[in-house]
C-alpha cells in the first residue's frame, strides 16, 4: 500500500520537470470575477490570461500576461487596473522575470521579480506611492528554494500538469515568492466533474487550492476550488475562492487560440 | 406601534432607492422587500385603527420606483470594461522594458526551442 502510495506521489510529482504540452502562444482566456455582495454575486471585473513570445538575442521566451480591469460602472467607485506578467521558458515554464502593476483606488505598487535559478535567488524591486503620492523604490535580494515560482508562471504549471495521471487525493506543493516571502501553495486533485460554462458542458479536473500557514485563503476543503476541463488544453473554466474579507467566484467567457 | 413600522418602512425604501441608483442595485431587493413588508403591516394597523394611510402610500411609491430602476438595470445593463488604453500602453512599455532586462540575462542554461506562433485565424470562442 505505502508503494502504491509513493508511485501515485512520484507520478504526479514528476509533472514538475514535465515538458510544457498545454500552453502554446496566441492563447488568450477571459474570465468574470464576481464578489459575494450580501448574499449575490455580483460581477465586479474582467480577468483575461493571455500568452504571447518575446524575443531576446538570446532566446524566445513564453510572456505570460494577466490582467484585471473593473467593469465601467464600478470604475468612478473603485477601480482597478491590474496587470501581472512572467516570462518563462516555452518548454519547462520556469520564470526568469516577473512584474506585477497593482492599480487599485488610490493604492499604487510594482513588484519586480528577476530570477536568477543557479543562485536560487531573487532580485526584488519594489515600488510603491507614499501617503504624499511620492513613488520610492526598494530593492532587495531574496533567497528562494529550489523551484520557487511567481504566482503567474505557477498557475500556467498547474494547468501542465499531468492530472490524468493522477487518482483523488494525491497532493501537490508548490513554492511560490509573493511580496518577497515565499509561500506553499498545495494542490489537492479532488476527481472530475462536469460543469457547465460559456464554453458548453465541460468535463473538468477539480482541484482544491489552500496555501501553508497563510491566512489569505479562508475556508473549508471545498471553498478554494480550481476546475480545468480535462483536455489536452486544461482551461480553467472557473474557479472559486473564499478570501478573509467574502468570497468570490471566476467564470469563463471565451477561450481562443488554444494549443490543442 | 403604526409609527415605527412607517419610519422603519420609509428607511428602508430610500435605502433601497438609493442602492438601486448605485452601481450595488442588485441588492436593492433586500431593502426593498424590507419596506413592503413594513407597508405591509403599518397599512394593516392603519386599516384597523382607521388612520390615514398617505405616508404608507409613499413608501409603497418609493419602493415600486426602486424595483422598476433595479429590474431595468438587471435586464439591459450589460456588464462592459472601461477605457483599457492605460493598461494596453502599460503592456506595451512593460515588454520594451522586460526585453531590456531579459538581454541582460543569463538565459543560456535552458533550452528555448519555441513552436511558431499559430495561425489565429479561423480560431473561434471554443
Amino acid at each position: 500500500m505505502r508503494h502504491i502510495f509513493f508511485i501515485a506521489i512520484l507520478m504526479f510529482s514528476s509533472a514538475q520537470f514535465a515538458q510544457n504540452n498545454t500552453i502554446g502562444t496566441g492563447e488568450k482566456l477571459t474570465f468574470t470575477a464576481s464578489y459575494n455582495m450580501s448574499g449575490l454575486m455580483t460581477e465586479i471585473a474582467q480577468v483575461t490570461m493571455e500568452t504571447g513570445q518575446v524575443k531576446t538575442s538570446k532566446a524566445t521566451l513564453l510572456h505570460l500576461k494577466c490582467t484585471a480591469a473593473t467593469y465601467t460602472k464600478w470604475d468612478s467607485f473603485f477601480k482597478i487596473r491590474d496587470l501581472y506578467e512572467s516570462y518563462v521558458s516555452p518548454t519547462t515554464l520556469i520564470p526568469y522575470l516577473y512584474k506585477r502593476d497593482i492599480n487599485e483606488g488610490n493604492y499604487y505598487k510594482f513588484m519586480q521579480y528577476t530570477f536568477s535559478h543557479k543562485t536560487n535567488s531573487v532580485k526584488s524591486l519594489m515600488r510603491k506611492k507614499n501617503g504624499k503620492g511620492v513613488i520610492y523604490d526598494t530593492n532587495s535580494n531574496v533567497k528562494i528554494s529550489a523551484g520557487t515560482k511567481d504566482i503567474v508562471s505557477t498557475i500556467y504549471h498547474i494547468r501542465n500538469l499531468d492530472i490524468h495521471k493522477a487518482t483523488p487525493g494525491d497532493t501537490q506543493s508548490f513554492k511560490v515568492i509573493f511580496d518577497n516571502a515565499e509561500m506553499v501553495i498545495n494542490v489537492r486533485y479532488v476527481g472530475k466533474e462536469i460543469i457547465t460554462t460559456a464554453l458548453g458542458k465541460k468535463e473538468c479536473y477539480k482541484l482544491a487550492l489552500s496555501l501553508k500557514n497563510k491566512n489569505v485563503l479562508k475556508g473549508g476543503v471545498n471553498d478554494n476550488l480550481l476546475y480545468l476541463t480535462a483536455d489536452a488544453n486544461k482551461v480553467p473554466v472557473y474557479a472559486k475562492f473564499k478570501i478573509p474579507v467574502g468570497n468570490g467566484e471566476l467564470k469563463i467567457k471565451s477561450a481562443t487560440g488554444l494549443k490543442n | 406601534m403604526r409609527n415605527i413600522f412607517i419610519v422603519l418602512g420609509f428607511i428602508a425604501a430610500i435605502l433601497a432607492l438609493i442602492l438601486s441608483v448605485t452601481p450595488l442595485s442588485q441588492i436593492s431587493y433586500l431593502p426593498a422587500i424590507a419596506a413592503i413588508i413594513f407597508g405591509c403591516i403599518a397599512f394593516y394597523i392603519s386599516k384597523r385603527k382607521k388612520s390615514p394611510k398617505k405616508p404608507i402610500q409613499l413608501i409603497f411609491l418609493l419602493t415600486i420606483i426602486s424595483l422598476v430602476l433595479t429590474t431595468y438595470k438587471v435586464i439591459f445593463n450589460t456588464a462592459e470594461v472601461g477605457n483599457l488604453e492605460e493598461l494596453e500602453l502599460k503592456k506595451e512599455t512593460s515588454v520594451e522594458d522586460s526585453k531590456e532586462i531579459l538581454e541582460g540575462l543569463d538565459l543560456d542554461e535552458i533550452d528555448f526551442e519555441i513552436e511558431e506562433l499559430p495561425q489565429l485565424e479561423g480560431l473561434e470562442d471554443q
